[in-house]
């Protein structure tokens, strides 16, 4: 009997299906909730150290500020992305034209990107800092405005992912409903379909301020090409800037000033997401009141094509220009480099991303059926809940609090590669679970029952029949997840100093000033990257015509 | 009041029709249905009247004022989609109030109106609900009456009865055609149900590939349609192919059927020898002592009648009612049919077979 054969006939007994959820749910627990957040338990067992950060006015300021600065850009940045982002999704959605899917592809690139290397691509593209001879604007911007435009580029993304996948599923008859009872387009928008986005908004929402409040690789490497990573800090660039310097992070001062960031942004972090959700659930827009004459001028015209004109001009100006400006380097003499540490690197960040994805799948899926198939239960809705646990945490105290837990459990630096997986699985578990949670709630369950009526066994049901249907979203969230794991620094800075990422190895290449090399193993990882999701693209996309 | 007349109206995606040069007049408080099988342009036509879509050719009046490039918002027109489109995050009231609201009419007219039409649907004690939790029918009347609320003279029905049980539908097709009779409102009631549309409607527009087929009262159209498909779409009919064998000087026309059996029909502008199908409804079709001999191959009860499908001598089916408590022959009987001459309707035979006339797509 092979292997899949008997697998089948076990998944026939109920207790086998009961005890591969609960080991799905101890993993998730174990591994990725309880280290997410275990660096709380600090606050009560290491009092003293922070206690030090308290009583030290310098650090204190400087804790705050960072805490600070990283919330309100968070903020700033999402409500921008939520302006330019809203009719964005118009675009996409309502709007059909040609290279639309062109457009669309554009939209998702900055995503492919590794964070580290949009920071480098920024900096050059807004001011001229010195050691690039490529010229940029020249702009004299102050850091704060820098990483408010550095975090619009890879927030930007899911804001419109997230509204465009609402708008869709919003009714355009009600739109057009609502203009045959006399409603000019702007004012049936603005009275039908923004109220109906709220779900989409809160998602929006909260992923672009999460991702923004933990970013870290890309706004250390622009404050330190900037010089001003030793006088401006957000929460994780604070971090960061700790781990450049042994002698620093372990003292007791910096130990206690760590825990202390970690745990206000991870407690501020758990607090948004039930505050942002409560709020936008229960928020009515003060909307009674219409301006038929306005909203008539505001919809006919030359307003909607120049609004029109100006989210495209937004999308190229703000994400894209300064995404791509790093390939000007590819006008630049290649300079001599250290080949076997760039693709050492590259191996690693591989291995780690492809080890993390694949064990996000496969206790991905039946936690996943579990909530898209329970939506009702308690059960069902604190799972649901708990997932999205790890998206919100700013990764770099994630990874603080991952290293203090398995740190406590005895192992030390020789199992860092181990706690840098272990780390990459608890942020990317959230985005290949919630893919395929949408993607199951599609597929009505009556499928796999006709299945079993004609005499196959549960595994059975689900490897011929469910896992078909959503393997494109198994494939995206498998995407999604790889490419957020090859750009993450802050958790892996924060777990090791010994692991040698890519987005590690160009944060060390800028920090020692070689601009250059940094850019050309920025477009190396790019091309590769670029290469993978085309291959993984062709290759899946010719499998679903096969099968059509 | 609203006259609605439509002038080589065409609307035309990249090189596809979807409709074509359509002439039409509508009077004022007319209910008119259009009827047609499901691609053939019904709803790009009302799309069309109504603003959502502008014509790529010909012109809209209604009232004798060209409206063809009047913005939607300024058309006046109640329209109610299949899909009902309640808007879900508002209450049955603030639904039907929209359309005062956002024409800035105030909070009176909002209240005055919204009540007005919503006890007109019967409705009004459960103004405070929201869509999701009426039934499909109740959905179905509260959209009805806010598209009334807008004060609009037409009223665009795309399927709107489509979505529902069948029994709601019945009752609702009734209920609607009552209300707007005495609102006196000009109606388009789009279906592709030709039951429901002879039941509503006082006249009838058959289309068919983007096209006007056929106009006329559901009477004229089920009694003499002017053609092979609107007999076999309007009603049920069987349909045998012939030729014209011989005919009287006043014009009294007889056909001989395939395998030679002779039948005579009303008038026809027919010479002798040309290829003709002739049309004959079931309940047109008896039992006699002699006539088409035909072998019974079914016998199904219908609740008032008996429906028999027989395979006659001329290797057409013809099927025939018997009334359900008289007597009904057994599957493999013989019998021999005959038929009302003056319900025998005569075409010339299409070219390219019956089969292609009558498809639906």
């Amino acid at each position: 009997m092979s292997l899949l054969s008997r697998i089948d006939e076990l998944s026939g007994s109920s207790k086998v299906r009961r005890a591969w959820f609960a080991f799905a749910c101890a993993v998730f627990v174990i591994v990725i909730a309880v280290p997410s957040i275990f660096v709380v338990t600090h606050l009560f067992t290491d009092w003293d150290l922070v206690d030090l950060v308290l009583n030290n006015e310098g650090i204190r300021n400087t804790v705050v500020s960072a805490v600070a600065n990283s919330f309100s850009i968070a903020l700033i940045v999402t409500v921008i992305d939520i302006l330019v982002g809203l009719p964005m999704a118009w675009i996409m959605v309502r709007k059909n034209f040609k290279g639309k899917k062109w457009l669309d592809t554009l939209l998702d690139m900055p995503l492919a990107f590794p964070t580290a290397v949009i920071g480098i691509s920024v900096v050059m593209f807004w001011i001229s800092p010195e050691g690039i001879n490529i010229p940029g604007l020249g702009l004299s911007l102050s850091p704060y405005m820098l990483v408010i435009l550095l975090h619009i580029i890879f927030t930007y993304p899911y804001m419109v992912r997230s509204l465009s996948a609402i708008l869709e599923q919003i009714e355009p008859n009600y739109e057009t409903a609502a203009m045959t009872l006399g409603a000019s387009r702007w004012t049936a928008v603005r009275t039908i379909t923004i109220p109906l986005f709220r779900a989409g908004l809160a998602t929006g929402f909260i992923l672009c301020f999460a991702r923004s409040l933990s970013e870290t690789g890309g706004t250390y490497i622009a404050l330190t090409m900037m010089g001003v990573q030793t006088s401006f800090f957000t929460g994780p660039s604070f971090i960061s800037f700790l781990k450049s310097d042994e002698s620093w992070y372990t003292s007791d001062e910096m130990m206690g000033a760590q825990i202390l960031i970690s745990v206000i942004m991870i407690v501020l972090a758990l607090i948004l997401l039930v505050v942002v959700r409560k709020i936008i659930a229960k928020f009515r827009f003060p909307m009674n009141k219409v301006w038929p004459d306005l909203g008539r001028k505001v919809s006919r015209g030359a307003l909607p094509k120049a609004k029109d004109f100006l989210t495209i001009l937004f999308l190229i100006v703000v994400v894209l220009l300064p995404t791509f400006y790093i390939f000007l380097y590819l006008t630049q003499p290649i300079p001599t480099m250290d080949y076997g540490q760039l693709f050492g690197s590259i191996g690693t960040s591989f291995l780690v991303a492809g080890i993390a994805v694949a064990i996000d799948i496969i206790i991905g899926v039946p936690m996943a059926m579990y909530i898209a198939r329970h939506r009702e239960g308690k059960l069902g809705q604190l799972l649901d809940g708990l997932v999205n646990v790890p998206l919100i945490i700013p990764t770099t105290a994630l990874g603080f609090s991952l290293f203090l837990f398995w740190g406590s459990l005895g192992l030390d630096s020789s199992f860092d590669l181990l706690l840098v997986i272990l780390g990459h699985i608890s942020f990317t578990y959230p985005l290949v679970v919630r893919n395929l949670i949408g993607s199951i709630e599609e597929v009505d369950p009556a499928y796999e029952e006709v299945s079993m009526t004609l005499g196959a066994k549960p595994f059975q049901a689900f490897r011929k029949v469910l896992f078909p249907i959503i393997k494109s979203a198994v494939i995206a969230g498998g995407i999604l997840a790889f490419t957020r794991s090859l750009g993450e620094t802050g958790a892996t800075t924060s777990i090791s100093d010994t692991v040698n990422t890519v987005p590690i190895y160009i944060t060390h290449l800028v920090e020692d000033g070689l601009y250059t090399e940094a850019a050309m193993c920025s477009i190396v990882l790019i091309l590769i990257c670029f290469i993978i999701m085309f291959g993984l693209r062709a290759v899946t996309g010719r499998r679903s015509k096969r099968d059509a | 009041m609203a006259r609605i007349k439509l002038e080589h109206v065409s609307m035309r995606f990249g090189d596809f029709y979807a409709v074509r040069d359509i002439n039409l007049d509508i009077n004022n408080g007319e209910y008119v249905t259009i009827l047609g099988p499901s691609g053939c342009g019904k709803t790009t036509l009302i799309k069309v009247i109504s603003g959502i879509w502008t014509p790529t050719e010909g012109k809209v009046f209604v009232d004798g004022m060209d409206v063809t490039n009047i913005p939607l918002e300024d058309r006046d027109v109640g329209y109610v989609f299949q899909n009902i489109a309640l808007f879900p995050h508002m209450t049955l009231k603030e639904n039907v109030a929209y359309s005062p609201r956002v024409k800035d009419q105030g909070d009176e007219a909002m209240e005055s109106l919204s009540t007005e039409y919503l006890s007109l649907v019967n409705m009004l004690s459960r103004a405070g609900m929201f869509p999701k939790e009426i039934s499909g029918g109740e959905q179905q009347k509260v959209a009805i009456a806010r598209a009334l609320a807008s004060g609009s003279k037409m009223l665009m029905l795309d399927e709107p009865l489509s979505a529902l049980d069948a029994r709601v539908r019945v009752e609702l097709r009734y209920e609607l055609r009552r209300l707007v009779k005495k609102l006196g409102i000009t109606v388009l009631h789009i279906t592709h149900d030709q039951e429901e549309a002879m039941s509503v409607s006082d006249r009838i527009v058959l289309m068919r590939y983007g096209s006007v087929a056929e106009v006329g009262t559901p009477l004229e159209l089920y009694r003499h349609p002017r053609s092979v498909f609107a007999a076999n779409f309007v009603g049920e009919t069987n349909l045998l192919e012939c030729t014209v064998s011989d005919k009287t000087k006043n014009g009294k026309t007889r056909v001989k059927l395939r395998g030679g059996q002779e039948v005579r029909t009303s008038k026809t502008d027919f010479k002798v020898g040309d290829p003709v199908v002739i049309s004959v409804r079931p309940e047109h079709v008896y039992t006699a002592n002699d006539g088409l001999r035909a072998e019974v191959r079914s016998v199904v009860f219908m609740g008032t009648y008996w429906r028999v499908r027989t395979m006659a001598d001329s290797r057409d089916y013809v099927d025939f009612n018997v009334p359900a408590d008289e007597e009904v022959p057994k599957e493999g009987d013989v019998v021999y049919l005959v038929f009302n001459k003056k319900a025998v309707v005569v075409f010339a035979r299409p070219q390219g077979g019956i089969e292609e006339e009558i498809k639906l797509e």
